[in-house]
C-alpha cells in the first residue's frame, strides 16, 4: 500500500498498536513510508549505500521515539524530519564526496537507447552534484519541497525553521541550482551538436 | 512598470502565494516578460530537476522491512508504563483543582464553624468543638514575660496587634498556597503547550536548521 492510499485511521490504529510494542504494525507502518523516506535521505547523502544506512537507522530511531508520537498528526512529517536528521548526522560520520562515475547512477527511463541513456546518466549526473553543491539546509528545504511535495508550512514545521526561512533558502537554492545547471547543460548540448 | 516580484516567482510557482500577493504576482506577470521569463527557468528547472535526478538502486521495500525488524532493539520502557506515565500526567491538572477545592471548602467550614461557635450559636454543644484563641508567637511570649494581667490599654493593643499580625499570617499564608497550586498549574499548561508544539521535534539529536 503507498503513502497516499493510506487511510489517515488505518494509520493511526496501526501507530498506537506500534507504540504498544507491536513490531508488525510497525512493519506496515514502514512499508507505507520506506520509499518516502529512502527518497529524502538518499537525495541528501547522494550515495545508495550511505543512504539505505541512513533509512534504517532513521526507522529504528523511529521506532525508539514513536511512543512520544502523537497519534493523529503527521506520521510522513514526523519521519521526514529523522530521516533529514539522520542523514546529517551519516554525513557528519562519513563524508561523501560528490559521484563522479555514471555507472553507479541508476536513471527512470530504463527503455531508452544505449546513447539515450548515457545522456541522461550524464545528465542526471550534473543534476546530482549540483544538489550536494547546496548549503545542507537549502539542500534539505528543496528536497522536502522538489521531490517529497512538502508545502512551506510542513517544511518549516519539520525543519522547526520560520516560513520565511523556507521561502529565502528555497529561493537561493533554485538559484544557485539555475546558475550551475544552466552552464553545465548548455555545454552538455554544445558537445552533443 | 511597477517593481518586479522576481522574490515571490518561487512561492508563485509552488502555490504557495494567497490573496493580494497572488493579485499581485500575476497582475505582474501580465505585464512584465522580464518576470515571466524568470517564471519559465524557474519551472524548467523544476521539470529538469525531475527528469535527470538518479532514482537509485534501492533494495526492495520487503527486504528493507525484513532487515529493519531483526534490527529494532527492545524498548528500554514497558509501554503500560508508559501509558500509566500518560495518564499520571494528564491527571495533574484535575489533581491540582482538587486540592484546591477541598482545601478551600476546608477553610471555609472551619471559619464557618469557629464564628458560630464564638456566636455562642452551638451552646455547649459539640465541646471538642471549641476553640482556643489563637495567638501570635510573640504574644505568648509577651503575657509569659510580663503576666497575663497588663494594663487595659496595653492588654487591648496588644490583642489588635496580636490579631492583625494572625489576620496577615493567615492570608499570606493563603496567597502563599494558592500561588504555588497556581505556579505548578501554569508550568503544567506551559509544558503542555510546548509538549503541542514540539510534537515533531520528539526524536533526540534535533538539528538546527536557523543558522
Amino acid at each position: 500500500m503507498h503513502l497516499e492510499t493510506c487511510p489517515t485511521d488505518t494509520e493511526t490504529a496501526l501507530v498506537i498498536r506500534a507504540q504498544q510494542g507491536d513490531r508488525n504494525a510497525f512493519g506496515e507502518l514502514v512499508r507505507h513510508h520506506h520509499t518516502g523516506v529512502v527518497g529524502v535521505v538518499y537525495r541528501m547523502c547522494g550515495d545508495v549505500s550511505l543512504a539505505e544506512d541512513a533509512a534504517q537507522e532513521a526507522f529504528i530511531r523511529a521506532w525508539k521515539h514513536l511512543p512520544d508520537f502523537r497519534p493523529g498528526s503527521s506520521l510522513r512529517n514526523w519521519l521526514y524530519r529523522i530521516a533529514v536528521n539522520t542523514a546529517l548526522d551519516t554525513l557528519r560520520r562519513e563524508p561523501k564526496s560528490p559521484p563522479t562515475g555514471l555507472d553507479s547512477l541508476n536513471i527512470a527511463e530504463p527503455q531508452a537507447g544505449p546513447e539515450e541513456r548515457y545522456l541522461q546518466k550524464e545528465r542526471a549526473l550534473i543534476v546530482q552534484q549540483a544538489l550536494l553543491s547546496l548549503a545542507i539546509t537549502s539542500r534539505a528545504i528543496l528536497i522536502l519541497r522538489e521531490y517529497s511535495g512538502l508545502s512551506y508550512q510542513e517544511i518549516a514545521t519539520v525543519l522547526d525553521i520560520p516560513l520565511g526561512t523556507v521561502m529565502s533558502r528555497l529561493n537561493y537554492a533554485r538559484e544557485r541550482l539555475k546558475e550551475l545547471l544552466v552552464t553545465k547543460i548548455s555545454n552538455q548540448e554544445a558537445e552533443i551538436a | 512598470m511597477p517593481e518586479h516580484v522576481k522574490e515571490w516567482l518561487s512561492a508563485y510557482s509552488d502555490g504557495e502565494l494567497r490573496g493580494n500577493r497572488l493579485r499581485q504576482v500575476e497582475n505582474h506577470l501580465g505585464k512584465c516578460p522580464e518576470c515571466l521569463a524568470e517564471l519559465e527557468q524557474l519551472q524548467s528547472l523544476s521539470n529538469l530537476l525531475h527528469e535527470a535526478i538518479p532514482t537509485g538502486d534501492f533494495m526492495m521495500t520487503e527486504r528493507f522491512v525484513a532487515k529493519l525488524t531483526l534490527n529494532l532493539p527492545r524498548r528500554s520502557e514497558a509501554p503500560h508504563l508508559h501509558k500509566a506515565l500518560e495518564i499520571g500526567w494528564w491527571l495533574i491538572p484535575f489533581v491540582l483543582l482538587g486540592a484546591w477545592t477541598f482545601l478551600q471548602v476546608t477553610f471555609a467550614l472551619s471559619w464557618l464553624t469557629q464564628n458560630v461557635w464564638d456566636a455562642g450559636l452551638l451552646g455547649s454543644a459539640f465541646p471538642w468543638l471549641q476553640f482556643n484563641p489563637p495567638q501570635a508567637e510573640w504574644f505568648s511570649t509577651l503575657i509569659n514575660l510580663f503576666g497575663s494581667q497588663p494594663g487595659f490599654i496595653d492588654q487591648t493593643l496588644l490583642q489588635v496587634l496580636n490579631n492583625a499580625n494572625l489576620v496577615i499570617e493567615d492570608w499570606l499564608g493563603s496567597i502563599l498556597w494558592q500561588a504555588l497550586l497556581a505556579v505548578i498549574y501554569f508550568g503544567w499548561a506551559a509544558s503542555w503547550w510546548l509538549k503541542q508544539t514540539n510534537q515533531l521535534s520528539q526524536p533526540e539529536n534535533i538539528q538546527t536548521f536557523a543558522q
